[in-house]
């Protein structure tokens, strides 16, 4: 292979001349006019030797051969000198040029120093072929012995495994070995799925099954953890069924771990199944009792929220949530009162400041704003720190036990109530007769027809007290029939006439003649009109600052009803009294009430399927609109031959006139 | 002089019956229907004897009775309570009588003639 060589001078004849010479001695000869060119060409050839003019135009001979030095330290560079350049040569020298010759150029020395730079590049190009040469045979000695140790290294594992392996067939069988004690059921199945050893427990439990295929130990038809095992390669983690000798099911809970073989199949599955009878039975147990308990909490015929300190409901029952339309997150307090504060005395707060059951009886509102009577029971729950952690808020409904204990209560408040008002009747009648007898005894006209009218009046009380009293004992069918609205009006006007005429207060009725017919039980109805207009005189006596009071029974008209008006100048109602006011035995008027009439009244008209309204202003006055259907609702209107109508009885007498 | 005897009773029937008796037997009367009625017309009357009932609308009885004992001229009126109730004989401890309803119209005029006499004959006779 012959040299490339590089010649640099700016001279073009030296370039000539020199360039021949030297492609004659069998050199590639590359030639540049300066020390750029000679950069480039350099960069485009690299030639193995440099021949360059130290005394160049721009670059320096000096200095291009410090950048080929950079570029490649093995580039053989040799200076061309001029006289008088001893220092520049040596210099060069100093910076790793290979020789110099001095112009004009003997052939001999060139010849010399390109000889030199020849052995130089040839030694060195030895010596890099010798350095990877031993680099080479060291990888691959190195590599030789890797190998051998891992083949050695696998063989051991190998050896180290199999031997395991055996210990482990060998010792699964054993009886008292190491997994005779364990309290599961171990087996090692191969790849055809046929076991190959097997725990004590397991031969116990299923018989001697070594080298039958494991498949006829589980129930069911997929496929058995071994042979999940087998296909994934991996170990995983099933629950299973298994059946005994004696074709008993255990549920087991089974762990797989496939054995490889040397070339990294799986050769075995280890399984370890764990019999899960009794957890399971646990869990079931413990989920049906759960289960029981919530259907106990859901169906107890009770209202139950547990609350925690801000008596937020943490828990509620069906009968709560269906009942109230509210369950956890609200507030105890908002979802029983519709309040937006605890309530007063409220017992889960006592239990949880002192741990102790509490309770209290109040009244809630249901989803359908209905009032009840609650019996509220509480119980703390403890937490784990000791403290009360919960509330448990149990409320009975006892709206209908305390409905028959005030009917109860009702009925003996109805003795000594009307006990009372049939003693001051009775007094009364004593004065009506007394005054009769006196007039007849003095022969005193004046005397006796005021005794006389006295009589008949308080007679006419009484009779309706007694009728009230009946009303309120037994609520009695309609003796319904068709009235004219008018003559019925007029009647129950000339009923209550005589009491407003008796304490000077003025009466006034507006009863048009065309208000046409409506169906009632005349007796109850009037009775309980008659009681407003009554009570519409007390309220005007009872007010004497305003002079004499005024009363007025206004009948209108109405489409399908007919509407009957009393309003009074009395001293009016406050609130509570007005809330009250229809309530048995809720009485304004002392001695001279009963608290049976407006509750009577009401009934009446509720039952006619009417309406009774009541505004009031202290000091100024109350009215009363009742408003009566003309036609009765179907439900009441049971046939007038239907009632039980004793001989003589008056009831049943009128009743029959309907017909 | 005919005693004037201050009949209070919310029922008017009542009132007019122990008017009417009280009358026909020679007495003067005037009424109220309330304890608060009353107490006008005592100051305005200046009766000898009152009747009073004790279950009213506006002023029960007794409360018109302490009022009326707490008003010098008026402290030493006789009262007789007739009433309704039952159990009232400790209503007003220094009446002279509790009648119940109904009661006897003979039985409570002997009470107010015994008393009214009673206290004439104190009157004549002041005690040394």
């Amino acid at each position: 292979m012959s040299e490339s060589i590089l010649l640099v001078d700016d001279e073009e004849g030296i370039r000539t001349v020199l360039g021949l010479s030297l492609a004659e001695d069998g050199y590639d000869v590359l030639t540049a006019v300066d020390g750029e060119d000679a950069l480039r060409v350099f960069a485009a050839h690299a030639p193995a030797i440099v021949l360059t003019d130290i005394k160049m135009p721009g670059l320096s001979g000096l200095e291009l051969l410090k950048r080929l030095k950079a570029a490649d330290p093995e580039v053989e560079v040799i200076m061309i000198t001029g006289h008088g350049d001893m220092e520049l040569a040596i210099e060069s020298l100093k910076n790793d040029a290979t020789d110099f010759i001095t112009k004009p150029i003997n052939a001999d020395a060139l010849e010399i120093a390109l000889k030199r730079a020849g052995e130089r590049l040839a030694m060195r190009r030895r010596l890099k072929e010798h350095t990877e040469n031993l680099e080479r045979r060291v990888h691959e000695q190195a590599a030789k012995l890797l190998a051998a140790e891992r083949a050695l290294a696998a063989r051991q594992v190998a050896d180290g495994l199999s031997a395991g392996i055996r210990t482990l067939i060998a010792t699964l069988g054993e009886e008292g070995g190491a997994f005779g004690d364990m309290p599961c059921f171990i087996s090692i199945t191969d790849r055809d799925g046929r076991i190959i050893a097997a725990n004590q427990l397991h031969r116990e439990r299923f018989g001697n099954r070594i080298g039958l295929d494991a498949r006829a130990l589980y129930a069911g038809d997929g496929p058995t953890p071994a042979a999940t095992a087998l296909a994934s390669g991996r170990g995983h983690r099933e629950n299973a069924v298994l059946l005994d000798k004696n074709g008993r099911e255990i549920p087991v809970l089974v762990h797989t771990a496939p054995i490889l073989n040397n070339d990294g199949e799986v050769e075995l599955v280890l399984e370890v199944a764990v019999d899960v009878t009794a957890v399971r039975r646990l869990r079931d147990e413990l989920k049906s009792t759960q289960a029981r308990f919530r259907q106990l909490f859901d169906e107890a015929p009770c209202f139950i929220a547990v609350v925690n300190r801000d008596l937020r409901i943490a828990e509620a029952n069906r009968h709560f949530k269906q009942g109230f339309a509210s369950g956890p997150g609200a507030n105890c307090y908002a979802a029983y009162m519709r309040r937006d504060s605890p309530c007063r005395d409220c017992p889960a707060v006592k239990t949880f400041d002192d741990g102790a059951p509490h309770h209290q009886e109040t009244v809630v509102m249901t989803r359908d704003g209905q009032r009840r009577n609650v019996l509220v029971r509480t119980a703390p729950i403890i937490g784990e720190s000791g403290e009360v952690e919960l509330v448990m808020e149990m409320s009975l409904d006892i709206t209908e036990l305390r409905r028959l204990q005030d009917r109860l209560s009702s009925l003996g408040m109805l003795i000594g109530s009307t006990a009372h008002g049939i003693k001051g009747l009775l007094t009364a009648l004593d004065g009506g007769i007394y005054r009769l007898g006196f007039g007849l005894d003095h022969n005193k006209k004046d005397w006796t027809e005021e005794g006389f009218a006295d009589v008949r009046h308080l007679v006419g009380r009484i009779r309706k007290m007694v009728l009230d009293i009946l009303y309120y004992a037994k609520k009695r069918e309609l003796a319904w029939k068709r009235l004219s609205v008018a003559a019925f009006a007029a009647e129950v006007a000339a009923l209550a006439a005589p009491k407003a005429a008796a304490r000077g207060i003025v009466f006034e009725t507006d009863i048009p003649a065309d208000a046409g017919t409506f169906e009632a039980d005349a007796d109850t109805v009037s009775a309980g009109l008659v009681n407003i207009l009554e009570n519409a005189v007390d309220a005007c006596t009872a007010e004497r600052e305003r002079g004499p009071g005024r009363i007025t029974f206004a009948v209108r008209s109405l489409a399908a009803a007919v509407e009957f008006r009393i309003t009074d100048t009395g001293i009016g109602m406050d609130r509570e009294t007005q809330d009250r006011l229809f309530t048995l035995f809720f009485s304004s008027k002392g001695s001279s009430g009963t608290g049976i009439g407006l509750f009577v009244s009401n009934q009446v008209i509720q039952q006619h399927g009417g309406t009774i309204e009541v505004s009031s202003e202290e000091g100024k006055g109350s009215t009363f609109t009742v408003r009566l259907p003309r036609e009765l609702p179907p439900e009441v209107k049971i046939r007038p031959d239907a009632l039980p109508c004793p001989p003589g009885d008056p009831d049943g007498a009128r009743a029959a006139d309907a017909d | 002089m005919a005693r004037k005897i201050l009949v209070v009773d919310d029922d008017p029937y009542v009132v007019k019956y122990i008017v009417g008796v009280l009358e026909t037997h020679g007495y003067q009367t005037c009424s109220a229907s309330d304890g608060a009625q009353a107490l006008e017309v005592l100051k305005r009357e200046k009766p000898d004897m009152v009747t009073l009932d004790l279950e009213m609308p506006q002023e029960w009885g007794p409360r018109f009775y302490r009022k009326m004992t707490q008003i010098k001229e008026f402290e030493d009126i006789p009262v007789v309570v007739i009433s309704g109730l039952s159990g009232i004989h400790h209503a007003i401890r220094n009446a002279v009588a509790s009648m119940q309803k109904p009661f006897d119209p003979d039985k409570l005029l002997e009470i107010i003639g015994n008393t009214l006499s009673e206290r004439e004959n104190a009157a004549e006779d002041p005690a040394p």
